[in-house]
C-alpha cells in the first residue's frame, strides 16, 4: 500500500520515525524504503567508530546533520586500555568535509580528537552548530580557539571531562562579538578561564540556558554571571568559596540576592570547591531542582549535605558521594519521592569504611523511592536480603550498577554469595538494560540472568563467576545483549567459542584477565571474518614466539562491516 | 613524653616522615593517600618517593586466586613486615598478576580515572591552601582532612591529616613521633593532654567522644603540658 504514495509521503512519515532503531528497522523493509529513509536520515548514530567507515557513512547518508561516534572501549575509563589504543576522529571529519556533508552537530565520546581535526571541523561547516566531547583526548585550547572563532552559528560547546592541554591562550576571546547564540557552553573540565571574557560572552548571549563553569570562577564572577543570565535553566558551579576578606559578606549578600531571581534553574552541579557555610546561597533554587550532581563536591560533608538535601523535594536526579551516609540516604528516601536515578560515588577508595554506604542506605531509598530506574551505588557492602527487598520495592530498574569496593565480598551477614539478590533484582525489574555485578558470584548468578534479563543489553562482570558455565548461561538467554565486558572472571575457551555467531549480533566483547587462550581467539577470528579479534599486548613482541595455549590477558572484539583497522598500534594484534 | 589518653591500643610507630610542613604539603604524601596510584602520572610519582612508608603500610596481601585479594585494606594498624614484592607501579595500564598481588588491581573500583583525577588534585589544592596569616581553620577535600597542631612551648604549629587515623591512639602514637623529633624533651615525669577546638570554638579534651564525633566538629588541637 505504502508503495503508491510517492517518495515524499513515505518521507514525510518517516520524520516521524525518530529513535535510530526504528529507523533502523525501517530501512529493512525494502529497497524503496531503504532508498527513502537514507536520503531522509539527518541523525547518524555510530556506537562503534570502527564497525564502519567514513566513507560508507558518507555515501549512505548524504543529508546527514547531527552524527554520534563512539571510540575505545567503555574500561578505557578505567585505565583498562593503553594510551594510543585508537580511536581517532579526524578520518570522519576529513570525509565529511570532502563530501560536503551540511553537519551540524558532532557527539564524541572516548575519541582521540586533535587540534587540526577540530581546526577543520571549525572551517567546513558552516551551519555548524552544537560540540559535545565526553572523555575525550588528544587536543589543546588552541583546537577550542578554532571553534569558537570559526563556528558563526554555535549554539552548544559542551565539554565533559576530557583531557585537555590548556595553553596561554584566551580560547574564550576568540568567540567574536558578532556570537550571541550560544544556548549551552561546559567547560567544567578545564583548569583556568578568562574571566573577563567570559563575563562579556554571557553578557551578549541572552539564549544562553546551560553554563557549566569551573574552578576559576570565583563566588564574585559568579554572581555577577547570574546577573547577566537569570534565564539559566541548567547551572555549574566553579568555585563556592569565600576567603575571610572583609568584602565577603557584601559579596555572599549580592549572591544571595541574585540567586533569588534566577528562578528557572533546575539542574545544578559543580561546586568543585566549596566552603559549605555559602551554602544557604542556594536554598532558594533547591525547591525547583530537579537534578543535582554534587559528586565533585568534595567539601559538603555530613550535616550540610542533609540540610541541603532536605530542600530538594522534587529532584529526580541526584549524583553524591558517599559523605551522604547511610542517615543521609534515609533523608534522600523522605525528601525526594520523584527520585527515578541516584548515583553514589566513594569518596574513599580504600574501602577503609569512614565515609561509606551500605545495603541500610540502599533499602532506605527503595523504600522511599519507588520510582526509581537508575542507580550507580558505590558501597561497603551489601546482603541478598537488602537486594531483595529492593527488588521488591523497585521494579522498574532500566540501569542497575551495584559496585561494592571489595569485589569479591560476600554478604557479611550470612557469608553467602549475592546471587540470589541479583537474582531477585533481574527476575523482577523486567525492563533491565543494563547490570553492572560486584560481590562474590558463582555461576548461578549467571544462571539467573540468562534467565531472566530479556531485555539485558549490556553486561559489566569483574571478579566472578565460576566456570565457563557462567558466561555462556548469559550468550544463550540474552538474546538483546549488544556489549559484554568481563574483567578477572574463570571464563575460559569453552565459553568463548560456544556460539560464534552470537557475537555478530552484539556490538562488542571485552575480556581481560581471564582464562581465553590465544589459539582460541585465533580460532574465533577464522570461523568469525566479520568480527575484529584484537589482542592488546603491551609487555613484549607482538606476534613472535607466542605459543596458541597461552593466556591473552587483554581482548576485545567486535563485529565490522570493514575488516582490520589500519591505525591500530603495535600493542594491538588484530588475529584474522 | 605521654599524651594522657587511657586507650588500650597497640602502638605502632611505622608511621614515620610526618614532617608535615606548612604550604609543603606534596613533598610528604600522606601515606593513605598514595594506596591509589595506578594509572596517574600524579599518583605514581609521589609513590616511587614513598614507597617504604606504602609497603609498610600494608598488610600481606597475596594469593594468584581472584577470591583471596583484599584489595583496600587500610586497618589503621599497619604490619611491621615489610613487603618486599617489587613495587612497581608505572603509568600505564599494564594489568598482570604481580600488580595484582601487589595490592591494587588496575580499575578498581571502576571510577574513570578522571574523576578520581579531580577529587585527587582537589584534595591536593584545599589541603595546601593555607593563609600566610597562620589562621587556617580546618581545611580538606574527600580524603583529607588537615588541621594545625600546636603544641605548648614548640614556636612552629603543623599540620595533620585526620583523615589517616581512625582511632585516637593512632592519632596521638603520630602526633608523639612529629614532635619528638622536634623537641628534646625532659624525660622525666613531663607529661601533655591532647585537645581540640571544636565547632563552637570551646577547647575539650580528646578522647571524651566517639572518634567519628570529633573527626566532624575538631577544627585544631593543642598539646597543652600537665602540672609544673
Amino acid at each position: 500500500m505504502m508503495n503508491y504514495f510517492p517518495d515524499e509521503v513515505l518521507e514525510h512519515v518517516f520524520d516521524f520515525v525518530t529513535s535510530h532503531r526504528d529507523r533502523n528497522a525501517v530501512s529493512l523493509v525494502c529497497k524503496l524504503w531503504f532508498r527513502v529513509e537514507r536520503f531522509s536520515r539527518q541523525r547518524v548514530f555510530i556506537g562503534n567508530c570502527y564497525a564502519i567507515s567514513p566513507e560508507r557513512l558518507v555515501t549512505r547518508f548524504p543529508g546527514v546533520k547531527a552524527l554520534t561516534l563512539k571510540g575505545k572501549p567503555h574500561f578505557a575509563d578505567f585505565n583498562l586500555v593503553p594510551q594510543d589504543w585508537g580511536g581517532y576522529v579526524q578520518p570522519w571529519i576529513e570525509a565529511l568535509a570532502r563530501s560536503r556533508i551540511g553537519l551540524e552537530e558532532l557527539r564524541l565520546k572516548r575519541m582521540v580528537v586533535s587540534d587540526e581535526s577540530l581546526d577543520v571541523l571549525s572551517r567546513s561547516f558552516t551551519n555548524f552548530k552544537s560540540l559535545v566531547l565526553v572523555s575525550c583526548e588528544g587536543f589543546t585550547t588552541d583546537g577550542l580557539s578554532a571553534i569558537a572563532a570559526n563556528c558563526r552559528f554555535l549554539r552548544e560547546l559542551d565539554l565533559q571531562e576530557n583531557e585537555i592541554e590548556e595553553k596561554k591562550n584566551h580560547w574564550l576571546g576568540c568567540f567574536p562579538d558578532s556570537c550571541t547564540s550560544l544556548v549551552s557552553l561546559n567547560f567544567a573540565c578545564l583548569k583556568e578561564i578568562n574571566l573577563v571574557a567570559l563575563e562579556k560572552l554571557v553578557a551578549r548571549n541572552p539564549n544562553l540556558k546551560s553554563l557549566k563553569l569551573n574552578r576559576a570562577v570565583p563566588l564574585e564572577a559568579l554572581q555577577r554571571i547570574l546577573m547577566r543570565a537569570p534565564q539559566l535553566v541548567d547551572l555549574g558551579t566553579g568555585s563556592f568559596v569565600l576567603d575571610h576578606d572583609s568584602d565577603d559578606s557584601e559579596t555572599y549578600r549580592k549572591l544571595k540576592a541574585t540567586i533569588l531571581k534566577c528562578r528557572s534553574i533546575r539542574n545544578l552541579s559543580g561546586f568543585l570547591e566549596v566552603t559549605p557555610r555559602c551554602l544557604p546561597a542556594i536554598y532558594p533554587i533547591c525547591f525547583n531542582l530537579t537534578y543535582l550532581n554534587l559528586s565533585y563536591a568534595a567539601g559538603i560533608h555530613g550535616s550540610e549535605l542533609i540540610k541541603l538535601i532536605r530542600f530538594c523535594g522534587k529532584l529526580q536526579r541526584l549524583w553524591i558521594l558517599d559523605y551522604i551516609g547511610d542517615k543521609g540516604l534515609e533523608v534522600v528516601a523522605s525528601t525526594c519521592k520523584d527520585l527515578q536515578e541516584l548515583r553514589v560515588f566513594p569518596s574513599d577508595f580504600f574501602g577503609a569504611g569512614h565515609a561509606a554506604v551500605t545495603e541500610t542506605g540502599l533499602v532506605a531509598i527503595s523504600t522511599g523511592c519507588p520510582k526509581l530506574n537508575s542507580l550507580l551505588y558505590f558501597c561497603q557492602q551489601m546482603t541478598n536480603a537488602a537486594l531483595i527487598a529492593v527488588a521488591k520495592n523497585c521494579p522498574n530498574f532500566i540501569r542497575f550498577r551495584l559496585c561494592i569496593l571489595d569485589p569479591t565480598k560476600p554478604d557479611p551477614v550470612t557469608m553467602q554469595p549475592l546471587d540470589e539478590g541479583f537474582g531477585a533484582i533481574v527476575q523482577s525489574s523486567k525492563r533491565l538494560r543494563r547490570l553492572s555485578l560486584s560481590g562474590l558470584l558463582t555461576d548461578r548468578v549467571f544462571l539467573y540472568i540468562g534467565m531472566y534479563a530479556e531485555q539485558l543489553e549490556m553486561l559489566s562482570i569483574a571478579f566472578a563467576g565460576e566456570s565457563d558455565k557462567g558466561m555462556v548461561y548469559v550468550l544463550n538467554g540474552c538474546k538483546k545483549l549488544r556489549k559484554l565486558e568481563i574483567r578477572d572472571s574463570p571464563f575460559g575457551d569453552m565459553a568463548l567459542l560456544r556460539d560464534v555467531g552470537k557475537y555478530e549480533t552484539m556490538r562488542s566483547l571485552w575480556m581481560s584477565s581471564c582464562e581465553v587462550t590465544l589459539g582460541a581467539c585465533k580460532t574465533l577470528a577464522e570461523k568469525m571474518p566479520r568480527l575484529n579479534v584484537e589482542i592488546i599486548n603491551e609487555n613484549d613482541q607482538m606476534e613472535f614466539g607466542h605459543e596458541d595455549s597461552e593466556k591473552v590477558e587483554k581482548m576485545y572484539l567486535y563485529r565490522t562491516l570493514v575488516g582490520p583497522r589500519k591505525d591500530a598500534p603495535e600493542f594491538v594484534w588484530t588475529l584474522v | 613524653m605521654e599524651l594522657q589518653l587511657a586507650l588500650a591500643l597497640p602502638v605502632h610507630n611505622s608511621v614515620k616522615g610526618f614532617d608535615l610542613n606548612d604550604g609543603d604539603i606534596e613533598s610528604k604524601e600522606p601515606v593513605a593517600s598514595q594506596l591509589w596510584s595506578y594509572g596517574g602520572s600524579l599518583e605514581s610519582k609521589k609513590c616511587l618517593k614513598n614507597k617504604r612508608s606504602s609497603e609498610e603500610a600494608f598488610g600481606k596481601m597475596g594469593g594468584g586466586v581472584p577470591q583471596t585479594f583484599p584489595l583496600m585494606v587500610w586497618s589503621g594498624q599497619p604490619n611491621e613486615e615489610d613487603d618486599r614484592k617489587g613495587q612497581n607501579r608505572k603509568t600505564s595500564s599494564i594489568v598482570n598478576k604481580n600488580e595484582v598481588e601487589e595490592n591494587h588491581a588496575v580499575g578498581w573500583p571502576p571510577i574513570k580515572s578522571w574523576m578520581k583525577k579531580q577529587l585527587h588534585q582537589q584534595q591536593q589544592q584545599q589541603g595546601g591552601r593555607v593563609k600566610n596569616d597562620g589562621v587556617a581553620e580546618r581545611s580538606g577535600g574527600r580524603n583529607s582532612l588537615y588541621v594545625k597542631v600546636k603544641m605548648e612551648g614548640v614556636a612552629i604549629a603543623r599540620k595533620i591529616d585526620l583523615r589517616l587515623f581512625h582511632s585516637y591512639q593512632a592519632l596521638t602514637n603520630t602526633l608523639i613521633s612529629m614532635f619528638d623529633r622536634e623537641q628534646k624533651f625532659d624525660k622525666n615525669g613531663v607529661s601533655y593532654t591532647l585537645t581540640y577546638q571544636d565547632k563552637e570554638g570551646d577547647w575539650l579534651l580528646a578522647g571524651d567522644v566517639p572518634w567519628q564525633t570529633f573527626i566532624e566538629s575538631v577544627q585544631r588541637l593543642g598539646i597543652v603540658r600537665n602540672g609544673g
